[in-house]
């Protein structure tokens, strides 16, 4: 049998080959661009971001305090399960992983940056539930640690059930449960319900304890996780490698791309599935897409639940409303494009099936659109139930803007990776290249659209038919415009244009 | 590179190219199946230019390019789909999949099948539409004894229907055993004046 080898030196080494090829700085310039570019889209939208963040009347009850709180410890349990939390990077999964080293030692820095990372996002969604609760000036900066302490809490967690397969599904599905539960109390407190008042701000010295418990409970719990740390199993590792991997691809890239495909192959990896013949009335294309879009039963239940979601920002700024509703349906709408994404990257499929682009693109129109109308209706009937808008035909807006959701995904969907050799734009704080902005707007650029709609939310007056017709007119005209202008009954190929 | 390339394939012909990696092979495939331009000289297809156009797509099969599939489809919807593009009743995709031995892999979708079961579906899909000309790049890749010989008996079979045929490949065996002509890169020089 083979003896341990020290890690420390193989790492020290490795770091020692990389560095003399490495760009000198390269990675403080990333960190830097990264910075900047944050930098100069919170100065242009300061005042906005403020409004959502930090607004000046805060309305949100106790208890929809501590919901909101609730969903963003499932949100981070989510993101920490995908993320493994303890993960390598991919280079050292094929390298070190197999070789004679300590693995405690092998697995140990990556534990500690997501620790870190961790408390960092747990103080940040303290400060963030501290801006929305009424209350907000009675409580102590205390608040803050607590949220810090309670995301190492929820690491441990997401630590443990990675290495026990069955326990990791209960607790992806008990952070679903606690999600829709958070989700569903604010929603309640928005939509008028009247919490259980909470009896006042806590007191400092009960805060002082309950953080002390805490750290305690978060102390225990890393002795024992860093203990079973070389337990954990290698293909554990080797999934949270791959998942890091591409969220890095994803980020150096700027393309989101990889990370939604990563997704959408997974998903398709766990379903069994039965072959069905879809209606043989239907459009070849447009049966097809129904049949997959009968398959994601889970993301059309959480779009179902999202309708809702709205409700949240019915004391906001009424253009975020407006842009919410407009993602939403874009978000509905993109449910089955991916079969237009794979004609889009490759078209053999395309050539085997003899369909022109045109043909192809109207048959795989009607899905998408027929999603985006059933969100976007529900979501504004809701809206008008709760007495948030004014009289009118609100949900008929919904059926009206929908053509412009549909004709969205579909350029969305058709957009490919993100072309770097575009021109970068000079600034005189450096260098922003183009490239991922122009591929990020591709798709979301047809939502303008939707206009009408923005404008006649923005008014916040009663509605009159006449501004459903406009809207309608728009969004089917620039739908029409956009499928026939994109497309020609003399091509198959379906790529971005 | 591709220099000096004389070729006719006749209907019910079919003409497999053979010869060393990197002697041109797939790049006259691809040539004639439209994915290529080439800077000089003349392709015709059913006495027109190849092109990017539904209707020439309707005429020819190629396997040139790597398949893609699409998510949250099976194996049979794949063909299905093919079958139903082309006007044809999707029963006869049953037999299909028995004869290429995917009939126990039919709700699997493609991604999680083996690489042989991969190229089998990849010409089950080829196979099972109509078409006048088979464009395939080394067809018998990945497959086992008894699938090369199933996909042989299948390519003359299609000889026989009337369709044309044209393919690269590195096992004459097999291009004897589907009727086609073995031909080298070499040979298809054109004679000299």
């Amino acid at each position: 049998m083979t003896a341990t080898v020290a890690l420390r030196p193989v790492r020290r080494w490795i770091h020692a080959r990389q560095a003399a090829h490495r760009e000198r700085g390269a990675v403080l310039t990333n960190l830097y661009v990264g910075a900047l570019s944050l930098a100069i889209i919170g100065g242009v939208l300061q005042r906005q971001l403020t409004a959502i963040f930090w607004p000046a009347d805060p309305a949100l009850s106790g208890v929809a305090g501590l919901a909101l709180a609730l969903v963003y410890g499932a949100l981070l349990l989510l993101a920490l399960r995908r993320l493994g939390p303890v993960a390598l990077s991919r280079p050292a999964t094929y390298f070190l992983l197999t070789a004679p080293v300590s693995r405690r030692g092998l697995l140990l820095p990556g534990l500690r940056l997501a620790a870190v990372a961790t408390a960092l996002t747990g103080a940040a969604g303290a400060v963030s539930v501290l801006g929305q609760v009424g209350t907000r000036d009675a409580l102590p900066p205390m608040t803050v640690a607590l949220g810090a302490l309670a995301a190492l809490l929820v690491l441990l967690i997401a630590a443990l059930a990675q290495t026990d397969r069955r326990g990791g599904t209960t607790v992806d599905r008990l952070a679903s449960l606690a999600l829709a539960i958070g989700l569903a109390g604010l929603v309640a407190d928005a939509a008028g319900w009247t919490p259980p008042a909470l009896p006042g701000p806590p007191a400092a010295a009960s805060l002082v304890l309950l953080a002390g418990a805490l750290a305690l409970v978060v102390l225990l719990g890393f002795t024992v996780v860093v203990r079973g740390l070389a337990r954990t199993p290698n293909d554990r590792v080797l999934e949270s490698a791959q998942t890091a991997g591409t969220l890095f691809d994803a980020a150096f890239g700027m393309d989101p791309s990889w990370v939604t495909d990563m997704v959408e192959r997974r998903y398709w990896a766990t379903r069994r599935l039965r072959s069905t013949r879809p209606p043989a009335r239907l459009p070849l294309l447009t049966g097809q897409d129904l049949l997959l879009t009968a398959r994601r039963l889970p993301r059309l239940v959480w779009l179902t639940g999202a309708t809702a979601l709205p409700l949240l920002l019915t004391t906001s700024p009424r253009w975020l409303l407006a842009g919410a509703l407009l993602a939403g349906a874009l978000t509905a709408a993109r449910t089955c494009t991916a079969t237009v994404q794979t004609d889009a990257g490759n078209p053999v499929l395309a050539r085997l099936l003899g369909l022109s682009s045109r043909q192809a693109l109207y048959q795989r129109f009607w899905v998408p659109t027929a999603l985006a109308a059933a969100w976007t209706t529900l979501a504004l009937a809701l809206l008008q139930l709760t007495g948030a808008l004014p009289p009118g035909p609100w949900w008929a807006l919904g059926l009206a803007v929908a053509p412009a959701a549909g004709a969205a995904a579909l350029r969305r969907a058709r957009v490919g990776f993100v072309r770097n050799d575009l021109l970068p734009l000079e600034t005189p704080m450096g260098t922003v290249s183009t490239g991922p902005l122009v591929n990020s707007v591709a798709g979301p650029d047809l939502l303008l659209l939707g206009l009408p709609m923005v404008l006649a939310l923005a008014q916040g007056q009663s509605l009159p038919w006449t501004s459903v017709l406009l809207q309608a007119a728009a969004a089917v005209l620039g739908a029409r415009a956009y499928l026939n202008a994109s497309t020609a009954p003399t091509r198959t190929e379906l790529a971005a244009r | 590179m591709l220099v000096d390339v004389d070729l006719v394939v006749p209907a019910g012909a079919g003409v497999c190219v053979t010869g060393e990696n990197g002697i041109g092979k797939s790049t006259l495939l691809r040539c004639v199946s439209s994915l290529q331009q080439p800077d000089a000289g003349t392709i015709r297809v059913f006495g027109g230019e190849p092109g990017d156009t539904p209707e020439f797509w309707r005429a020819v099969v190629t396997t040139v390019e790597p398949t893609t599939w699409y998510p949250g489809l099976t194996a049979r919807e794949h063909a299905e789909l093919v079958c139903r593009a082309h006007g044809q009743d999707p029963s006869v995709v049953d037999e299909a999949l028995e004869r290429f031995g995917l009939a126990t892999h039919a709700d699997a979708i493609p991604p999680s099948l083996s690489s042989g079961q991969k190229q089998r579906l990849t010409l089950a899909l080829a196979l099972v539409r109509p078409s006048s000309l088979l464009i395939l790049d080394e067809p018998e890749q990945r497959l086992d004894p008894d699938g090369r010989a199933a996909v042989a008996e299948m390519l003359a079979e299609y000889l026989t229907t009337g369709g044309a045929l044209l393919m690269a490949s590195h096992d004459d065996v097999f291009a004897a055993a589907s009727g086609a002509t073995v031909t080298t890169m070499d040979a298809l020089a054109p004679a000299a004046p």
